[in-house]
């Protein structure tokens, strides 16, 4: 297994560098310009000349990404702007921040949004993906068929705003959705996040539901289950040691893939929400052209992603042992 | 006052005529309401702002009646604050979300009936003038001090208008680094060089000015001018971190996400004539957009009760069923602005006045205001000035009254008298969604009149920037101007002097008229008020006859607050609610 794992990680930095690189020049190559944001209204082409110098951004790509790279390990000087202490991922000319400190800063309600979410929509999921496969064919199967279909339809916008409207405005039963640490106040944390969980959840909910259930009748119906039975093994037996276990491989690859994505950013929710996470911060450098920002952003979701299916593959691993040779 | 990039996606974006502009000096409280009918600009008191005397000057700041102290005041706003060193503050909500943290020379104090006055801040009284305005002289009060117990010093001043001159100060307004004597040779005071205009004797300073300045004392209200400590300037970084020497300070900040206020124990509200201090923190949340800030504003539900805004007015979407239900409008602030909105038109491309004048004509002036929101959120413009400020005076060159949907049949006759039928003109215009809808409307009526129109969608980050370039390669483009106190200099000098074209400056039109530059000059060296505005009003006139610029229209502005937020008053110095005025209701 730790051999597994360093093979996977190594590959993964090497992956990171790529993306990194090919995101930096993508960024860069386009024709604008970051100085332009942080010299102002009254700019003058010296002022302009001296924050190109200073950013290191009138010196070629090449060399560029070359100082960014030592600047995640070694931190950077940005002239008047201060020193960007390592990691340095760049520097915000909009925030007038090291993009590091204030994706630090959104992380953790984007980790609170992301696996609160992903805790409500794998038991609701799975769970009813689950009564859907024993039940196949039987009116609780067909309701839950029919509710995924339902939940998969909707979107997180419409959703969110009539949830607002009714379970915060009107009727009061939910908190105005906000963001307090959890190691400041547990119950305010847990009540402020509590609507955007369930609406975030509502459509991942059911593409689990309709997957789980997928799977489960799938393997139900393998040859190796009808032997399990036909060997007198309890239904329970049955279920949970060998269907179960068959079913969930791809669940647990398309979880990771997921809670990835989730944690580069749930954009809209965060934004329905007017919550102050990776997704919103995305969007705002979008808005702001701050291309620093963005690049960091980016590296978070791609590097996100990375580790889950690392993740994912090690729990592969754990589930199916034949993995491991692999 | 330039119009910055925020402000322009603001006032072209969801919001109905959300017109935060730059520091703009309004007045006494003219056009607002609370509660009641909506006001309209025309008609609306011309926002006059005396100067008081030395007693008006002196703290404490007039009780607010019922006032209690203690709680927080909340604010859901769309946009973190870009600057915080008030040399680069050229926003009005900037201006306004400052105002409990800094102090400048002089300020505009409200009082009990909502009238303003400018007043001395830190200094003892709005400041005494020589040589018919060109010396002016302010004497620091006693007991000022920074948050963190020392004086504020005469060196302090001295050094807040020296670092104007630094190369990273790039964003605030340049009156008064044009107006100081030796201000064109003058680098800042960081490589140890002062600037002998500004003269310490004890605790009074003297600006010397190379031109008569009647006005100073009104320029230096601007946040812009706002106190900056020698000792604590942390230059380029003093942009995220101010120092404050207001009634409270910032205790905590968080870039685009939060920001907060708590008291500041070492300022003496006798040293105050301007500021209450009833909240003890003020929390500012960033990141709502306005239909969300005003669902919640409407819900009013948890903290949200005791939430005031700055930036977020009452969304366009909601504007309707807030104005006409009672219980809501009891909770809405309503105030007529200075500003103008416009769309200059470039006038090295477009040289022949007839095509200019057919532009004007032609403008679908109903059609872009029924995007806005329609009339509660603005008033259709003929004019530059706006119909609160000093010097207005009241035409329509273009038969807007008439025809409010544009005449493109009168349009079409001056483009054939001009042998230009078929003109083109490209238009640019900022990525949002509003601007989308206004572009298209603009471009059917030009074309219904015979122009060719070619819209030009440019990146909201750099919009100013372009259009701000001589050599810009566009026609015709959204701006607007609020003047930065209460007369018509502010208006027409920065906008529409030929003496002021330039790559990055604010004549966007690129207007260079002699008679108009000629009348702008004269105009600006009237010292009787009532002789003045009417010369202001005259160049609004000769102006408008070039067509330069089409008047599109005067913002009305709704702010919404919750139920448990007592004396929300606007702030005429800053076009924006009166922070340091605000209590939380028992």
């Amino acid at each position: 297994m730790p051999r597994f794992l360093a093979r996977r990680v190594l590959g993964a930095l090497v992956i990171l560098l790529i993306i990194s690189a090919i995101t930096f020049w993508l960024f860069y190559a386009i024709p604008r310009d970051p100085a332009m944001m942080s010299c102002g209204k009254n700019c003058t082409p010296e002022n302009l000349a001296q924050i190109r110098r200073n950013l290191g951004i009138d010196e070629p790509i090449t060399f560029q990404y070359w100082h960014w790279l030592v600047g995640v390990f070694a931190g950077r000087d940005y002239g008047g702007y201060g020193y960007c202490d390592a990691p340095c991922l760049g520097y915000s000319f909009a925030n007038r921040e090291p993009v590091f400190g204030t994706i630090m800063d959104r992380l953790p309600l984007t980790l609170s949004l992301a696996f609160g979410a992903a805790v409500v929509f794998l038991i609701a999921g799975i769970g009813a993906g689950m009564i859907a496969a024993v039940k196949q064919g039987k009116a609780l199967d067909k309701i839950a068929s029919s509710v995924s279909l339902l939940g998969s339809s909707l979107q997180i916008y419409f959703v969110g705003y009539i949830a607002m409207y009714f379970l915060v405005a009107k009727v009061g039963v939910l908190s105005q959705p906000s963001y307090t640490p959890i190691t400041e106040n547990p119950a305010a944390w847990f009540s402020g996040l509590l609507l955007p969980w369930l609406v975030l959840s509502i459509i991942f909910t059911a593409n689990y539901t309709r997957m789980t259930r997928s799977q489960l009748v799938e393997q139900l119906s393998e040859d190796y289950v009808r032997t399990a039975r036909a060997k007198g093994l309890s239904q329970w037996n049955v279920f949970f040691r060998f269907a179960w276990r068959g079913a969930m491989g791809p669940i647990v690859t398309v979880f990771g893939i997921d809670l990835g994505t989730l944690i580069g950013g749930a954009i809209i929710t965060e934004s329905v929400f007017s919550l102050q996470g990776i997704g919103r911060l995305a969007l705002q450098s979008v808005d702001q052209s701050d291309l620093p920002m963005l690049l960091g952003v980016t590296l978070l979701s791609a590097g996100a992603i990375v580790f889950f299916n690392i993740a994912v593959d090690a729990v592969y691993a754990l589930i199916d042992p034949r993995i491991r040779l692999a | 006052m330039s119009f910055s990039r925020r402000n322009f996606m603001i006032a072209t974006g969801v919001v109905a005529a959300s017109s935060t502009v730059l520091t703009a000096c309004g007045g006494s409280g003219g056009g607002s309401s609370s509660g009641g009918d909506a006001p309209k600009v025309t008609g609306s008191k011309t926002m006059d702002i005396p100067v008081g005397t030395k007693a008006d000057s002196t703290g404490p700041a007039p009780e607010v009646a019922g006032a209690t102290k203690g709680g927080t005041i909340y604010s859901l706003e769309q946009f973190d604050m870009d600057h915080l060193d008030p040399a680069q503050i050229y926003v009005s909500t900037e201006g306004a979300i400052t105002v409990p943290i800094m102090r400048g020379l002089t300020g505009y104090k409200i009082d009990e009936k909502g009238g303003v006055t400018l007043v001395g801040d830190a200094a003892t009284d709005a400041g005494t003038s020589k040589d018919g305005g060109k010396t002016w002289s302010f004497t620091l009060k006693d007991g000022l001090k920074w948050e963190d117990g020392s004086a504020v010093t005469t060196d302090d001043v001295r050094h807040t208008f020296e670092r104007l001159f630094a190369s990273f100060i790039t964003e605030g307004p340049r009156y008064v680094q044009q107006w100081l004597e030796g201000g064109e040779k003058y680098k800042g005071p960081y490589d140890g060089k002062s600037l002998s205009s500004v003269e310490v004797d004890g605790k009074t300073v003297t600006f010397r000015l190379n031109e008569p300045r009647g006005d100073f004392n009104y320029t230096l209200a601007m946040r812009g001018y706002a106190l900056v400590p020698k000792k604590h300037d942390t230059k380029e970084k003093y942009d995220k971190r101010p120092f404050s020497c207001g009634p409270y300070k910032i205790a905590s900040r968080s870039i685009g996400k939060s920001l907060t206020y708590t008291r500041n124990p070492h300022w003496d509200p006798k040293t105050d004539a301007i500021r209450n201090n009833y909240p003890d923190k003020y929390v500012f949340e960033f990141g709502f957009q306005p239909l969300a800030a005003t669902d919640r504003y409407i819900a009013d539900k948890g903290n949200d009760q005791y939430a005031v805004p700055i930036f977020n007015e009452v969304a366009a979407e909601r504007i309707a069923q807030v104005l006409t239900n009672a219980t809501l409008k009891k909770r809405v602030l309503t105030q007529v602005d200075t500003v103008t909105y416009y769309w200059p038109i470039n006038t090295t491309r477009i040289k022949d006045v007839k095509v200019r004048q057919a532009i004007n004509w032609a403008w679908p002036h109903q059609q872009l205001q029924t995007i806005r929101g329609g009339a509660s959120t603005s008033e259709i413009a003929t004019t530059i000035l706006s119909p609160v400020t000093p010097g207005y005076e009241k035409f329509d060159l273009y038969g807007t009254t008439k025809k409010p949907g544009g005449d493109p049949a009168k349009a079409k006759a001056l483009l054939k008298e001009a042998g230009k039928v078929g003109q083109k003109l490209v238009i640019a215009y900022q990525q949002s969604d509003n601007a989308v809808k206004q572009a298209v409307a603009i471009k059917n009526a030009l074309e219904a009149a015979g122009f060719t129109v070619v819209n030009k969608q440019i990146d909201k980050s750099t919009f100013y920037t372009q259009i701000g370039k001589i050599d810009n390669g566009y026609d015709l483009f959204a701006a607007g101007w609020s003047p930065d106190w209460p007369n018509g200099y502010s208006v027409f000098y920065p906008c529409w002097s030929g003496e002021n074209i330039g790559d990055g400056r604010s004549n966007y039109a690129q207007l260079d008229d002699t008679s108009v530059n000629k009348a702008i000059n004269t105009a600006a060296t009237i010292t009787d008020s009532e002789k003045a505005n009417k010369a202001w009003g005259a160049v609004d006139r000769q102006v408008m006859e070039l067509a330069p610029v089409v008047p599109d229209y005067h913002s009305i502005r709704n702010w919404m607050y919750g139920s448990k937020v007592g004396n929300v008053v606007y702030d005429a110095g800053n076009t924006c609610v009166a922070l340091c005025k605000v209590y939380v209701k028992k």
